[in-house]
């Protein structure tokens, strides 16, 4: 993370100093892998906007039909309740993980003792497949014998004798949580790498002029932070906005449609209800969407973190 | 970099350490309570109030071994391992060109990149399974490998990209001015240079497959289960086994848990993209 304060315009003096002729190595360099990303991201993309504008069911592709899947799309109220679920999710998982993950990152960087073991152990939640993450929840909150269940919930009244991935009023709660034990913890490790980063020239120019750790997180630490932590929320952000596997596996989209985001509700209209040109249309919302959020993600880590 | 022993605050180390632990002991009980239901007889697993204690058997991994796992277990292994080689073939000269060489259009290939990486799996599973359909890509190995390429190739010459950006070009440029060929500069210079980058990534992308479940689920079919794929088989109609869907997750989990300790440092450049270098 050395670049965010002192950037090191290596890539730069590189491109310029190297080959100065545009030549054709490059391209043929990157050649193989750009014509494998045309024929696995680029068509595919290409194929679903056209089905957008067709008249495609049960797997057979037929009229023209213009805007009109859109339209029915936006006129349909399960589609509006599935940006309203995944905004809920994000807006509540993604800020509890980010102050969490803060907190946390401070906290290991005091001086914590054994971090060798315990920063790998912190990754697991992260690098698991998460239709294991689901698996775990699932034997946690069992209806009647799952440990949190019956030892939390059951316990203090809150929810006796259901999962609560049953309840329609508190599903989506728990799969928040669940976000929120994945996420925390790599949120943590990621802002940990950028506290390691900081230059301590400035700290101990603010103790020499009787700084308190208070003002010394205000004026130094967090200015100093903020590309970063806008990088990696950002990105958490992203992440959250299409997680799929885990809800999947956990509730499916219900108890009714409470719990079904906009993933859910494309993956239900293709393999569901086959109704292939309506979840294009949603795809293609989506898709539009998240070239906007990659854009800005790239544009603060190029111009602010240097990263790129 | 800094230390955070030459900080100040070193008086309260111990204190922050039992915060630390025991906010990973709550973090990562919910995988000790899986693990230990690998061994748990069902009426220990079922009762109510929870039972600390009980008798190990080992019912649920002949159960397991029966149904053939064992066989799901070497799908997951050779899929990842053959998309993992391909993207490291084909992806390495790409993430070495976009560090090293000035292009046209070089922003906006890497912001399609980009795009290709970050694209919601459920929006590309859509246009796959029609197009799959159509040239009898379905159920097959082959696809699966190709499905997988969209985001593990995106990922590896995004990451593999920064770490070319870290090495020194001065090296490249003297070995360019003893009259060395391009091949050759990449062979013996920047290739040892960049081994551990490459490593690092490719482990990366070989977890991400590892892990990847919709894909597998949609396009695989009866005949490419991978290890995530099987879990949902152990919701049968005689009930839910499940010791069994533990002993499958923890099986899934074990390189996980390699990768974390080897990897460590990388893993936070990996899921970040780059953007921040552990």
């Amino acid at each position: 993370m050395a670049s965010a304060s002192e950037p090191i315009p290596a890539a730069d003096t590189a491109a310029k100093m190297l080959p100065r002729e545009r030549s054709w190595y490059p391209y043929l360099l990157i050649a193989p892998s750009m014509l494998m990303l045309v024929v696995v991201s680029l068509i595919p993309f290409l194929y679903t906007i056209y089905l957008s504008f067709h008249a495609a069911k049960f797997g057979r592709v037929t009229d023209f039909i213009g805007f009109d899947n859109y339209a029915v799309l936006l006129a349909d109220a399960r589609f509006w309740n599935s940006i309203s679920i995944a905004a809920t999710f994000v807006f509540i998982a993604v800020p509890i993980e980010f102050m969490l993950g803060l907190i946390g990152a401070l906290v290991l960087n005091q001086n914590v003792r054994g971090r060798s073991i315990l920063i790998p152990l912190l990754f697991m939640p992260a690098m698991m497949a998460p239709i294991v993450v689901g698996l775990l929840w699932k034997i946690m909150l069992a209806g009647s014998w799952g440990f949190l269940s019956y030892n939390v919930l059951e316990r203090f009244d809150i929810l006796p004798g259901t999962s609560v991935f049953a309840s329609p009023d508190y599903a989506l709660y728990a799969l928040i949580f669940v976000d929120i034990w994945q996420w925390t913890p790599f949120m943590m490790l990621a802002f940990f790498a950028g506290l390691q980063a900081l230059p301590l020239g400035p700290y101990r120019a603010a103790a020499v002029d009787g700084a308190n750790s208070l003002q010394m997180f205000t004026h130094i630490t967090l200015p100093m932070m903020t590309p970063l932590l806008a990088v990696i929320g950002l990105l958490r952000f992203i992440d959250a906005f299409k997680v799929f596997d885990t809800i999947y596996i956990l509730t499916g989209g219900g108890p009714g449609t409470s719990t079904e985001t906009p993933s859910i509700l494309a993956n239900k209209m293709t393999f569901e209800f086959w109704n292939i040109g309506e979840a294009s249309a949603l795809a293609v919302l989506v898709w539009i969407a998240f070239f906007a959020f990659c854009s800005v993600f790239y544009q603060i880590a190029k111009k602010r973190l240097n990263a790129f | 970099m800094a230390e955070a022993s030459d900080r100040p605050e070193g008086s309260k180390g111990w204190f922050w350490t039992g915060i630390t632990i025991v906010y990973a002991l709550i973090v990562l009980f919910p995988i000790y309570w899986m693990a230990t239901m690998m061994v748990k007889p069902n009426d220990a697993m079922f009762a109510r109030p929870t039972q600390w204690l009980f008798t190990p058997t080992l019912e649920h991994f002949s159960y397991v071994l029966d149904q053939g796992f064992h066989w799901y277990l070497l799908t997951s292994f050779a899929l990842c391992s053959v998309s993992t080689a391909l993207v490291v073939i084909i992806g390495t000269p790409a993430a070495y060109a976009f560090a090293r060489f000035e292009m046209r259009g070089k922003d906006d290939l890497f912001l399609f990149i980009l795009g290709s990486r970050m694209a919601p799996p459920v929006c590309l599973v859509i246009p796959f399974y029609l197009i799959f359909a159509k040239v009898g890509l379905l159920d097959t190995f082959t696809g699966l490998t190709l499905a997988y390429m969209t985001f593990n190739l995106s990922f590896y010459i995004w990451v593999l990209r920064s770490f070319c950006r870290d090495l020194p070009v001065e090296l490249e440029e003297a070995a360019a001015l003893e009259g060395w060929s391009r091949l050759q500069i990449f062979r013996r210079v920047v290739f040892p240079l960049l081994r551990n980058g490459i490593v690092a990534t490719a482990v990366l992308c070989f977890i991400f497959a590892w892990n990847e479940f919709l894909f597998a689920f949609m396009l695989g079919g009866k005949a490419m289960q991978t290890l995530p794929v099987s879990i949902p088989k152990l919701i049968t109609a005689q009930g839910v086994r499940w010791g069994e869907m533990a002993v499958v997750g923890m099986t899934a989990l074990l390189p996980v848990l390699a990768v974390v300790f080897v990897l460590q440092r990388h893993i936070v450049r990996g899921l970040t993209l780059g953007a921040v270098k552990g």
